[in-house]
């Protein structure tokens, strides 16, 4: 005899003011197999856990359905519940009186009692025809793969490696370091960012634990959490890593010049390059698209003048696949392209560029050795205009969403024009000044007082070339009235948007992105870093517009998520899964292409029919794979799927107990 | 003797005499005139038992699932809707191709049984129902082909397209007056299964109607189980249907199961897309794959 017991919750008043949760648990008395019925307060509590124990112990109870919020909330917690009271995790049903009743019926109380009634009796037919479930385990690999070697990327695989696992940094570029890497100071210290990015970079590539993959691109993304099948293609580098001593006698000599990508295209580089002086690895690398040789067949001079013999032309791309337990993404961003406005003329007027274009004027080792210069004469401007939210929190013409880091660096780019420049002026076109974070708001107001930079707000209507000046329009909707300034110089905050190729990556690893393609976190707030696919977490502005501090936390959250993951020898793995009636199975292969999750295959099994041993294809749910959607069940003609906890007679058994 | 039941008779003694396959499935004359029942050779000497004829109804792909276990090969005659049919069991894994030698039959077209035992012979008999609504009387696969290749092509450029008329009129009814009329239709079932087994689209170890599965599928004929019979079959089948009409010929209450079919290949032609099941083997099923850019009009 089954001896059910049903638990209503109050949620305080969540449900308690639309819902009459003591009538709900008299009522459920009746019901078929229900042996106990009560209710409380709150259910999810200490006490009120410890009454649901004290029930399955002191009324022999041998099924539990609580009746509360949506499983999705607290069904782990009331599953723990039960198995610590000693029954089988999975004799647990969840009647959702909050999100399906109260809630959506606050005026109502009566009828929706009677609901909250009907969904109870429900769950106690479905509890009744549960079956214990046992959980399995699948072997986890213990290495992570970090994809993306800029700061979140650098900092997560140093986390995983320092807490004694081994990490595969898997960088597109020839180096590591991103973006950060091309700023040049960081607010709202303004210290200097190779100052304290580049030490991190020589940690990461001197750790044991931890393999540099630069030049390199996931090519394919197989298995799933604690087995992740990775295939890496190892770009063609012309250059051999182990002989080259990066001495730079081949960058020397090489005689093609091309614009520098990490310059912003400000300054040349060379066909045989390192992007930038502090470069991770220190080791050229040919762009085989500029150079003379691969190009026309002709030159070779870099491989004569290489003392070690470290070039080699015939390099080919190479793939390797390495078995993973953990991925974390730490792809970065993209910058909006700003030439959408047209009335700011970026791409058409020289002196009009992009933060990050003024982060390498900036810079010491950028085209101007650190002086501020135009890029169009090399003058030092004495009115640099800013122009804030270009391609940021625009519907129309750029991103919904707000960059975030825009307010707090165009404030630094303003001190520094004030500091670096005698008698300069910052004019700083805002719409909204937001700085939020530890010491911010105090950075900006040091900019307007102390360094005297000039906030308007407003936006600018048009910019136009008049001799070597560009004069701005714009207005003042503050004193209501037009402003026009002569600039030497426009700088552009330009939105972060997500890379060119990260709905690429997430379809390949196979996890979700929202609208902007920026990938989507399990949970907004309660689990920022993990996405919906077991086994693979989120760092960086991959995720959405972060700055570094925010970046390097969210780091080191993945990779505690990591770790966790790669603490144990094997992880076990939800039994609400498909399983085969192999007798019945007729091996059509209908549910393998009908799976979302490739979780299925056919294999081939022996039997004996009439005395001779014959081998059939039947269906095959790998465990690991299977994320219990049973979209091959109903796939399944002869039934010979089903999905565990969800059987048709289960269901079937909800049904007639709300319609016989 | 028809001119191509000497051809039939010929290529199955070549067949076995060659041992290119142990058994050559065809039709031969039945209890009446107007039954040709399949015929199962496997010596040399039965193959005048064969014929072809204008009631050579019977879909013999469906006999290849029952050899599925057989080691030799078997050789099989094949109008147009065998070889859809053919190509259906191949994309359900259900037959080897390379165990199968099929000798294709151009099909004119085949005579209603029924008319024909209410008219008796030598009457001006009308063409079976499914054969008016045929588009591919030409068989799509073979390894030999009994007819004029020509001829073949013309037919096959010809298709006419599909008519839909008797669906529509179905679905012009009310709801309460289509109820009746299904409810009258399937209230004569007997459960007899005849559609089912006859269905090259049913090819189940075990069909769910076999099962035990106390209150989900009940064994009692009654108007509901009968209904939930009738669905179930019908679902089972879409999109996988290839118009064959055999259920519809093999019943023995006339219950006009191929305007259920027909419904079913009209409405997934119209969600999913122009698809004739059992023509193209290496295609995506209308109702068999998952598509990550699939609609979600209800999330």
């Amino acid at each position: 005899m089954k001896r059910v017991g049903v638990f209503v919750c109050h949620c305080g008043t969540n449900i308690s003011a639309a819902v009459d949760c003591e009538k709900v648990a008299e009522n459920a008395k009746s019901f078929p197999g229900v042996a106990y019925s009560t209710d409380y307060k709150y259910m999810c509590a200490e006490p009120g856990q410890e009454l649901i124990k004290k029930a399955i112990k002191e009324q022999k109870l041998d099924r539990i359905v609580v009746a509360s919020c949506s499983p999705r909330m607290h069904e782990p917690t009331f599953r723990r519940c039960i198995e610590s009271g000693g029954l089988n995790a999975y004799l647990l049903e969840m009647a959702n009186i909050r999100e399906h009743c109260s809630w959506v019926h606050p005026d109502d109380k009566e009828r929706a009692t009677i609901k909250a009634t009907d969904l109870v009796k429900m769950a106690v037919a479905k509890v009744m025809q549960n079956e214990a479930l046992v959980r399995s385990t699948i072997p986890i690999t213990k290495r992570a793969l970090v994809i993306g070697g800029g700061i979140a990327g650098i900092q997560a695989a140093l986390d995983i490696a320092n807490a004694g696992h081994i990490v595969d940094v898997v960088e597109k570029e020839p180096s590591i370091g991103g973006r950060m890497a091309q700023v040049d100071k960081t607010f709202p210290t303004l210290d200097c960012s190779a100052c304290i990015l580049t030490p991190k970079m020589v940690d990461v590539a001197n750790h044991p634990n931890v393999n540099l993959i630069t030049y390199s691109e996931i090519e394919k993304v197989e298995g799933y959490v604690g087995n992740f099948d990775v295939t890496i293609r190892k770009k063609a580098r012309s250059v051999d890593l182990k002989a080259c001593t990066g001495c730079g006698t081949c960058i020397q000599k090489c005689p093609t010049k091309v614009p520098s990508e990490f310059e912003m295209e400000m300054m040349d580089r060379k066909a045989i390059f390192t992007p930038f002086p502090q470069a991770i690895p220190n080791k050229p690398v040919i762009d085989r698209e500029s150079c003379r040789y691969f190009k026309s067949g002709k030159c070779g001079v870099c491989q004569k003048v290489c003392p070690t013999n470290a070039v080699d032309f015939t390099q080919e791309d190479e793939l390797v696949t390495e078995r993973y337990g953990a991925i974390v993404a730490a792809t970065g961003f993209d910058l909006f392209d700003d030439s959408v406005y047209g009335e700011y003329g970026y791409g058409k007027y020289k002196d009009v560029i992009t933060g990050l274009h003024f982060e390498r004027l900036l810079n010491a080792s950028g085209p101007t050795m650190g002086k501020i210069k135009r890029p169009s004469d090399g003058k030092i401007p004495q009115n640099v205009v800013f122009i804030k939210c270009v391609g940021s929190r625009d519907e129309a013409k750029g991103k919904a969403y707000c960059s975030k880091t825009c307010c707090m660096y165009t404030a630094k780019h303003a001190t520094l024009v004030r500091e670096k420049i005698k008698d300069s002026n910052a004019y700083v076109f805002y719409m909204d000044v937001r700085t939020p974070g530890k010491g911010y708001d105090e950075f900006y107001t040091r900019t307007t007082d102390q360094y005297g930079a000039k906030y308007i707000r407003g936006r600018v209507s048009k910019i136009y070339e008049k001799g070597d000046k560009l004069i701005v329009w714009g207005e003042d909707t503050l004193l209501g009235r037009p402003v026009e300034i002569e600039a030497d110089m426009v700088v552009l905050a330009t939105a972060m948007v997500a890379k060119a190729d990260a709905a690429k990556l997430a379809q390949m690893v196979g996890f979700s992105y929202d609208q902007n393609n920026f990938y989507t976190e399990a949970h907004p707030k309660l689990a920022p870093v993990e996405t919906h696919t077991a086994g693979v977490f989120l760092a960086g502005a991959c995720q959405g517009p972060k700055d570094i501090p925010e970046s390097v936390a969210q780091a080191s959250a993945a990779a505690v998520k990591v770790c966790g993951l790669l603490s144990k020898e094997e992880m076990p793995t939800e039994p609400i899964i498909s399983a085969v009636n192999e007798a019945i199975c007729s091996g059509c292969g209908m549910c393998v292409p009908v799976c979302p999750y490739t979780a299925i295959d056919l294999k081939v099994i022996q039997e004996r029919v009439h005395g001779k041993t014959v081998s059939r294809k039947i269906a095959n749910v790998n465990s690991g794979l299977c994320q219990g959607c049973g979209a091959c069940t109903v796939a399944c003609r002869s039934a010979a799927l089903n999905l565990k906890h969800f059987t048709n007679e289960q269901i079937l058994a909800e049904v007639d107990a709300l319609c016989l | 003797m028809s001119e191509m039941t000497k051809k039939m008779q010929e290529i199955a003694r070549e067949i076995l005499v060659k041992g290119e396959a142990e058994v050559v499935i065809g039709w031969e004359k039945g209890t009446f005139w107007y039954l040709s029942p399949p015929a199962f050779i496997d010596k040399p000497e039965d193959v005048q038992r064969l014929v072809w004829d204008d009631f050579c109804h019977n879909n013999l792909s469906k006999y290849l699932v029952d050899l599925k276990n057989h080691e030799g090969k078997a050789a099989v005659f094949v109008k147009g809707c065998d070889s859809r049919a053919f190509n259906r069991l191949l994309q359900d894994k259900q037959i080897a191709r390379e165990k199968v030698v099929l000798i294709g039959i151009p099909c004119p077209g085949l005579l209603d049984q029924d008319k024909a035992k209410e008219l008796g012979k030598n009457s001006d008999l009308p063409k079976a129902q499914k054969c008016l609504d045929c588009q591919y009387p030409n068989p799509l696969v073979y390894d030999y082909y009994l007819g004029d290749k020509e001829a073949l092509n013309e037919v096959a450029a010809t298709k006419e397209a599909a008519d839909y008329s008797d669906v529509a009129a179905i679905e012009a009814m009310s709801p309460d007056e289509r109820y009746d009329f299904w409810t009258k239709q399937y209230d004569r079932c007997i459960r007899c299964y005849a559609c089912r087994n006859v269905c090259p689209a049913c090819s189940c170890r075990e069909c769910v109607f076999d099962q035990t599965r106390v209150g989900w599928i009940g064994k009692a004929n009654n108007s509901s189980e009968n209904q939930f019979f009738a669905l179930t079959r019908a679902m089972h089948v879409a999109g996988r249907c290839i118009e064959c009409g055999e259920c519809e010929r093999a019943c023995p209450m006339d219950i006009p199961i191929m305007l259920l079919n027909k419904k079913l290949v009209k409405d997934i032609n119209e969600l999913f897309g122009e698809y004739d099941a059992g023509i193209d083997i290496e295609g995506k099923l209308p109702l068999g794959h998952f598509d990550k850019n699939d609609p979600e009009e209800f999330m």
